[in-house]
Formats: C-alpha cells, structure tokens, sequence
C-alpha cells in the first residue's frame, strides 16, 4: 500500500545554471528506464545531508531515461536548495521517490498556463502535452527579472508566440483579471507560482475552472490538538500521539518512520492508509478516502488504524 | 596508588616550548580568518561538533552539539550561526558567553579523520530570518548562536586515527559502559528504579526539538 515509500535510485547526470539562482538537474537511471510520470508529477529526492525535499519534474515524459528538475537557491534555506546548489557534484548517486501527482492535466478543449517564477517546472510538461495532442494552449510565464526565469528563451524559441514572457521589473505585474475576462469558454486555467500570483489568479477565474498547485501551505486555523492513539495494524503496535506532537513525529520517535518531505501537508510523501478512525484532515492536496498525511492531519476519533 | 606525591609536578612555559618547540610556520599559515569553500564544505556535511566557551575568571566548559548534517550555518565567510536545541546545555554556554564572548568549536564528519576548528566571538540572536534556517520537525529554535569567526583551520587526522574513532570494531568499548541509570543512581545516590529511570531518559531523547 505504501507506494508512495518506495525509492529508486538515480545519478547525478548535468548540472546546469539555468537562471542567475536557479540550477536544473538531469538525473539518470544507472541501469535502465525510471518510473513513467505524467505532466504535474513531482518526486522527492533525498539529498546527502538527510533532508528531504519535492521538486516538480520539468523535463519530458517520453524520455524514460532521465528525471529533469529546477531548483532555485531559497534565501531562508534550511539546507535543500543551498545543497543542491553548493555542494552537490556531478556523478553522485541520488535517491527519489517514485513520481506522485497531485496536479494531474485533465483534458480540456482549450488550456491557459499560468506560471510564476521556479513554479514553470510543474507547467511545462503540461504545455508539452497540451501542443503535442494539437490542444489550443497558451502560457503566462511571471518573473521578478528576466535573469531570474528559468527556461524563459528555450520556451519562447519552442512554442513561439503561445508563450508570453513577463518579468514584472520591467512591466510590472500582468492584469490577471483582463485574462479572466477574456478566458474563452470550457478552458480550464493551470497555476503554479507564489501565494501572491495564486490570490491573484483565484479572484481572476471561476473557481471550477482554476487548478493550482501551492509552495507553500496556506496558513489556517484549526480546532485545538488533542491527543489521540495510532494503531498500527501490521506489528499491533500503539503510538501516542500527544497534542504537541504530530503524527509524523511521533511514529517516528516511536521507531516506525515515514518518509516526509515538505512537513506542510503539500507534497504527499507522508500519505497512510487508514483502516479505521477518523482522520482530522488539515492537508492541502486532498487526501481521498481512507489515505491521510501523517505530517499535519490528526485524528476526531481517540484512534486511528494505520495500515503500517 | 601509582602517584608518589599527590599532584602531577608542572612544568613551567618556557620549559614546554623547549621541549614541544614553536609552532610551525607551514602549519601557522593555515589558518584562515574567514571559512573558505573547503571548510563551508565540511559545516555543510557536520552533523557534530564539540563547543567550548569559559566564564570571566577562565572556567572552562565544553559540550557536544548535534543534528541533521549541515545543521550549523555558515551566513556569510566571516559569520556562523547554530541552533539552541533542548538538552545542549545551551544554558551554560549562554552563561559563559555573557561574561566572556570567546568561543572554540571543533566540527567532525563521521568518517574523515581530520576535524575543522573555528575560532570566534559569539552572541545569542533571535533574528527571524537566522531561525528559519533552522526549522525541524515543524519547530524554530527560541535562539541561535551567532559566531563572528576569527580563525579557522583544518586539524591533522592523528588523534582520529589513534582513537580509532571511526572503526566500527571501537564500537564494542560500549559494552563496557554501564547503562546510564546505573550511573545516576550511583552519583545522585538516590534509589530508585532503574527501570523507571530508563523510561523517563528515553522519553525525554524521544523529543528532540
Ligand atoms: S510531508 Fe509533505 S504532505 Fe506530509
């Protein structure tokens, strides 16, 4: 059940500067094709130094040799991003997850693309795709500064004018609500960027047309913690999980650990079955029925079955 | 008794230069006053160091400070900074630091014999954007150590390699450790059940941010 745990492992094949802060990895299966992935899809890569971290697969799904992803140096690193960028060499064996998607292209007569800086990762499969099976599709690309775009030139020089490429220093942020107004008909509107360029785009689209993936969580307020039991149901083993502590934490200090990256309920790399008990469901993908995310979620009941 | 007399006989500086003479001057030139890429290298690949700070009159203390590799950051080539975490004592540092800023860490890489020493002046910050570096399990320390680096520079391997700290064999000198519930037992005198004090130890190492 527990997919999403499984790893595979790759090499560190290119590591190429493709924006003045942002590096692009190409990582390669050393002994043949790694999993198959479709446009959205991320993997977590676990990096030397014992962190975690997601990054969007940017390259093309057809190329079942190689995973492509873009990193950009995050000034507040707690050590991912500054890793990647500082230490990292070529050659090195790196460990991934297998590809999990929770930004899935659905099929669509017409497809706006909108993108705010490193967010282009997670939309550029989509363009692919959307061009390839002779979809109408344009892409809004976002930036502070042109330097700091990654893939700017190698999308406008592919796709041509279907690509519009805005650095706000120069003209300051595009009118999202003039796009919106003009968005024709059954399009569906993909957004991937800042919680800045997100609000922008949830007051600019009708809500059922609009999918967003998010870098961060969204902060909210919940019902107060309480403590409560997991039950896991493969060793019989019960886990207190007090009410400053997460679940994630806790199995884990109880000596069943689970994989987790962004620790914000966004990536779902923590995702359990759940055999019985209420989960209190506080992550922002979704988790559909009996899967929940060990990282924030808690549970409503005093119990949970865990299938660990 | 193997000692004649009660105390070790001292012997004065001058008589210790004659003996283990100057520093070197190869060796002195290795010194950098700031952290170059092969020591910002080694602090990102550190899950340990050792960090030794005194009080006003020279009292010295030193104690061991841990988490994922890299957890020390290096700011900038002149500045580092390092988490408070529960159980480092923190406390005592901060103490000595208040009365005397001087500051002596030695990093270690589980496998290399060499060790990276920094020397510095340091003083406790709750600087937002320094904590957010150092956030685990969903938690930001209360404060970080800033270390204003004087002097950095690598130390030979000698001590690693004749302690054979890194040998997995060395490992079996553990056996002869009592458990620490024996110990405290036996320096606090009290009575009570080890059994009890063991859970209380491994509640409190359960938690570690
Ligand atoms: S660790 Fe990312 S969703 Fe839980």
């Amino acid at each position: 059940m527990q997919q999403t745990q499984q790893m595979q492992q790759t090499v560190v094949d290119h590591i190429d500067q493709a924006a003045e802060d942002v590096v692009s990895l190409v990582l390669r299966g050393p002994t043949g094709p790694l999993a198959p992935w479709e446009p959205g899809a991320h993997i977590d890569v676990a990096l030397p130094n014992w962190l975690t971290r997601q990054y969007s697969l940017c390259g093309d799904p057809a190329d079942r040799d190689a995973y492509r992803i873009a990193i950009r140096h995050d000034p507040l690193t707690r050590g991912g991003s500054e890793y990647i960028h500082r230490f990292l060499r070529r050659g090195r064996t790196l460990d991934v997850s297998l590809p999990r998607n929770h930004f899935p292209l659905v099929s669509a007569p017409e497809y706006l693309f909108v993108a705010g800086g490193i967010g282009i990762t997670s939309v550029m499969p989509m363009l692919r795709a959307a061009v390839a099976s002779g979809t109408p599709a344009s892409l809004l690309y976002v930036g502070r500064s042109k330097a700091s775009m990654p893939f700017a030139d190698e999308l406008t020089s592919r796709y041509g004018d279907r690509v519009r490429v805005v650095a706000t220093d120069q003209e300051g942020r595009p009118d999202l609500a003039a796009l919106g107004s003009m968005l024709p008909p059954r399009a569906l509107v993909y957004c991937c960027g800042p919680a800045s360029m997100l609000d922008a785009a949830k007051a600019a689209f009708p809500a059922e047309r609009l999918r967003m993936e998010r870098f961060h969580a969204v902060p909210r307020q919940f019902v107060p913690n309480t403590e409560f039991e997991a039950v896991c149901a493969r060793s019989g083993q019960t886990v207190r999980v007090p009410a400053d502590e997460s679940l994630l934490d806790a199995l884990t200090h109880a000596g069943r650990p689970v994989v987790a990256g962004c620790r914000e309920g966004i990536c779902g790399s923590c995702e359990l079955t759940v055999l019985d008990g209420d989960p209190e469901h506080r992550d922002d993908i979704g988790a559909s029925a009996g899967r929940m995310y060990a990282c924030v979620s808690r549970a409503s009941s005093p119990r949970l079955v865990l299938d660990l | 008794m193997t000692h004649t007399s009660t105390r070790p006989r001292r012997v004065s500086p001058a008589e210790v230069r004659a003996r283990v003479g100057e520093p070197e001057a190869m060796i002195k030139a290795k010194v950098l006053d700031r952290i170059d890429d092969h020591s910002r290298r080694f602090i990102a690949h550190s899950p340990f160091l050792t960090m030794a700070t005194a009080d006003a009159t020279g009292l010295a203390d030193c104690s061991p400070r841990g988490d994922y590799p890299g957890f020390a950051k290096v700011l900038d080539d002149r500045t580092l900074a390092l988490p408070d975490r529960p159980g480092n004592k923190m406390a005592d540092s901060f103490h000595n630091l208040a009365e005397n800023d001087g500051i002596g860490l030695l990093f270690l890489v589980p496998g290399v014999r060499e060790t990276l020493r920094v020397n510095g002046r340091a003083y406790p910050t709750d600087e937002p954007d320094v904590l957010a570096r150092m956030q685990t399990e969903a938690k930001r320390p209360e404060l970080a150590l800033v270390v204003e680096v004087a002097e950095v520079f690598f130390h030979c391997g000698r001590a690693l390699i004749r302690s054979r700290l890194w040998d997995p064999a060395s490992q079996a000198l553990a056996d002869e450790i009592p458990p620490v519930s024996e110990v405290v037992t036996a320096q606090l005198g009290i009575d009570i059940d080890p059994a009890a004090l063991v859970q209380t130890l491994e509640e409190g190492y359960r938690k570690l941010y």
